[in-house]
């Protein structure tokens, strides 16, 4: 287990230096000159060459490189090129209302996949089958911002019930703040929904097949009893493992549904810093996405062999 | 297409009865076609594919309004008979745009995931049949590769590159990459070590040899399967970026960008809104049901 652990860990490191470099070189491959986009269109040439030299962009690559990567294990990514704000502290200020995002998704996705999943195993081959299985291929289907386009001109623009866009804090007026997540939430949980419908769905055949639930069932436990305190626990853990794979594609899925719903968050800044060719904001954004992504994983991994101890890696019994 | 890439019983049977396996391709297409019709929803999925593929292919002879003829005298008109999708707010034809839309999409969707296998299988093959140090190479790269969200990494590679639906394609293309990868791997290692393998390397096959004739057309269906699966989305990643401005560049009709227009007008013209997203919403589902009943038809034991 500790071999394991030491192994899949030295992976992840070796993952995110791979991952830094490629960031920061590709981010030094985007056309246009940072030093511009900071002086302005009407600055001259010393003006230009004072700004090059006072953020380090005439030295070598790797020295920059190098430089940029001390600073960024010590949490600084630099400051943006436009605001210049700390990368940082704009990441800090943006993240939790990603995070706040994409924990309402991830619950209205569990609270829509668990049941019809259960429902469509339990139910196997009949109407609420298909209907549940019907509903995840359109669920997978359905482009997000279209959803959410759709879902603007219906509650917002029709019936008037929600506000299209916008966002305000939770502390400063919970019901609004509410009010504006629940669609982009709805529309970032739907794809993850039906991921999880289907696995649930799945492993719930897989478990309700194995001996232990026979067992159950033939010490006279009641059908009930039996599907809620035996199957939906054990059939759980592989959709604990999707969930966290998944993670990526909410991330993905952020940017788009805060880029309609207008919401302020970690997803528009990608969109804003790449369309402002702010390099900093850039690498760091990108890094720390791409960081977190390894790090889920690696817990998701962790926490599968701790969840099911028949899975130990390392074959160990 | 031949039914019995999936089931290749390899060798041994051929060999112990041959009048029977000169049978199978006729039993197989048969069997193959039964377990197809007993999922009709695959076949009108397929079908709607196909269709689609047509209207890509046939655009200029299948709409006669110019897709991106401006008619000043006709902005944002509700659908009609002249225009059954209504107009846009240039007074385009959105029936001819959503039309002409298809191409751009289906040019994405399947050039983009043919760039991915064209880099991920050979990459994969080489890792999985040679294992050692460039399998770690290949696989760590993959690794990183794969950290980045599949949308964030087209995002990243369009802005360098530059927005055009090329550079689209190939992002997204790039970003598909790794799971081929990855796929291709573990399908080779799994087949590598099967008998009629080992038996052709016994013959005297060479690297090459092995893997071209024998691992390569048996993981065959399993990456047939797979490009059913990402073509939706891919198709649905290139209406993303021309969405945010960073695919197909105005006035080509793109599903993503008359949807990025669209959003502008939602009270005065929401049919913008309607039809291309309907298109994607429609292409896709097709797709991903087709595809299920392709993988039900081939049969591979991965799925």
């Amino acid at each position: 287990m500790v071999e394991f652990l030491i192994r899949r860990a030295a992976i992840s490191i070796v993952t995110l230096i791979v991952i830094s470099v490629v960031v920061f070189t590709g981010v030094r491959m985007i056309p246009g000159d940072p030093a511009r986009v900071m002086a302005g269109t009407d600055a001259d040439a010393a003006g230009l060459e004072e700004i090059r030299a006072k953020y380090g962009l005439n030295d070598p690559i790797p020295v920059q490189y190098v430089r940029w990567a001390a600073l960024a294990l010590q949490g600084d990514f630099g400051r943006s090129i436009r605001t210049r704000d700390p990368v940082s502290t704009t990441v800090a200020r943006k993240l939790p209302i990603t995070i706040e995002l994409a924990c309402l998704s991830v619950l209205i996705a569990l609270a829509i996949a668990i049941p019809a999943g259960v429902l469509a195993a339990v139910r196997r081959n009949t109407a609420w089958d298909l209907l549940a299985s019907g509903a995840s291929l359109c669920g997978v289907s359905v482009p997000n911002f279209w959803l959410g386009i759709m879902l603007i001109l219906f509650f917002s623009v029709r019936l008037g019930w929600l506000p299209a866009s916008g966002f305000v804090p939770f502390w400063e007026s919970p019901l609004a703040n509410v009010q504006r997540m629940v669609m982009p939430a709805f529309v970032l949980g739907t794809a993850l929904a039906a991921v999880l419908m289907r696995q649930t769905r799945n492993s719930m055949i897989n478990v309700l097949g194995a001996d232990y639930i026979r067992t159950a069932y033939s010490k006279g436990l009641a059908g009930r009893a039996v599907i809620f305190r035996h199957a939906i626990r054990n059939s759980l853990i592989p959709v604990v493992t999707i969930l966290g794979l998944q993670a990526g594609a909410l991330m993905s899925g952020a940017v788009v549904t805060e880029q309609i719903f207008v919401v302020p968050g970690f997803g528009r800044l990608i969109v804003e810093a790449v369309f402002t060719r702010d390099y900093p904001l850039v690498q760091g954004v990108v890094l720390i996405t791409a960081s977190s992504y390894v790090l889920i994983n690696l817990l998701v991994d962790l926490s599968y062999s701790l969840l099911d101890p028949r899975i130990r890696i390392g074959g160990r019994p | 297409m031949n039914p019995g890439v999936g089931s290749a019983d390899p060798g041994t049977a051929t060999a112990v009865l041959p009048a029977a396996a000169a049978l199978e391709p006729a039993a197989g297409l048969r069997r193959g076609w039964r377990r197809v019709l007993r999922r009709p929803a695959s076949v009108v999925g397929g079908v709607i594919v196909i269709v689609f593929v047509a209207l890509a292919l046939g655009a200029p002879w299948i709409v006669r309004t110019d897709p991106t003829a401006t008619d000043w005298s006709q902005i944002r008109k509700a659908p009609s008979v002249a225009h059954p999708f209504g107009t846009d707010d240039l007074g385009r034809d959105m029936l001819a745009r959503v039309v002409w839309g298809s191409r751009v999409s289906m040019q994405a969707g399947v050039f983009s995931i043919l760039l991915a296998i064209a880099v991920g299988v050979p990459l994969g093959l080489v890792a999985g049949y040679y294992r050692g140090a460039l399998d770690q190479v290949v696989m760590r790269l993959t690794d990183a590769w794969l950290a980045f969200p599949f949308l964030i990494l087209a995002i990243g590679l369009v802005t360098i590159m530059g927005p055009s639906l090329t550079n689209a394609t190939i992002a997204i293309g790039l970003g598909a990459t790794p799971t081929y990868i990855r796929l291709t791997r573990g399908l080779v290692l799994a087949t590598a070590a099967e008998d009629y393998v080992q038996g052709a390397r016994a013959l005297g096959a060479r690297d090459l040899r092995l893997m071209a004739r024998h691992i390569l057309p048996n993981i065959f269906s399993s990456l047939l399967v797979q490009a059913t699966v990402a073509i939706p989305i891919a198709i649905i990643a290139e209406a993303v970026l021309s969405f945010l401005g960073l695919g197909v560049q105005p006035p080509t009709p793109s599903w993503g960008t008359m949807l990025n227009a669209a959003q502008q007008f939602l009270e005065s013209a929401p049919w913008m809104a309607w039809w291309p997203g309907l298109a994607i919403f429609v292409l896709t589902l097709s797709f991903n049901v087709a595809g299920d009943g392709l993988r039900d038809l081939l049969d591979p034991k991965d799925y």
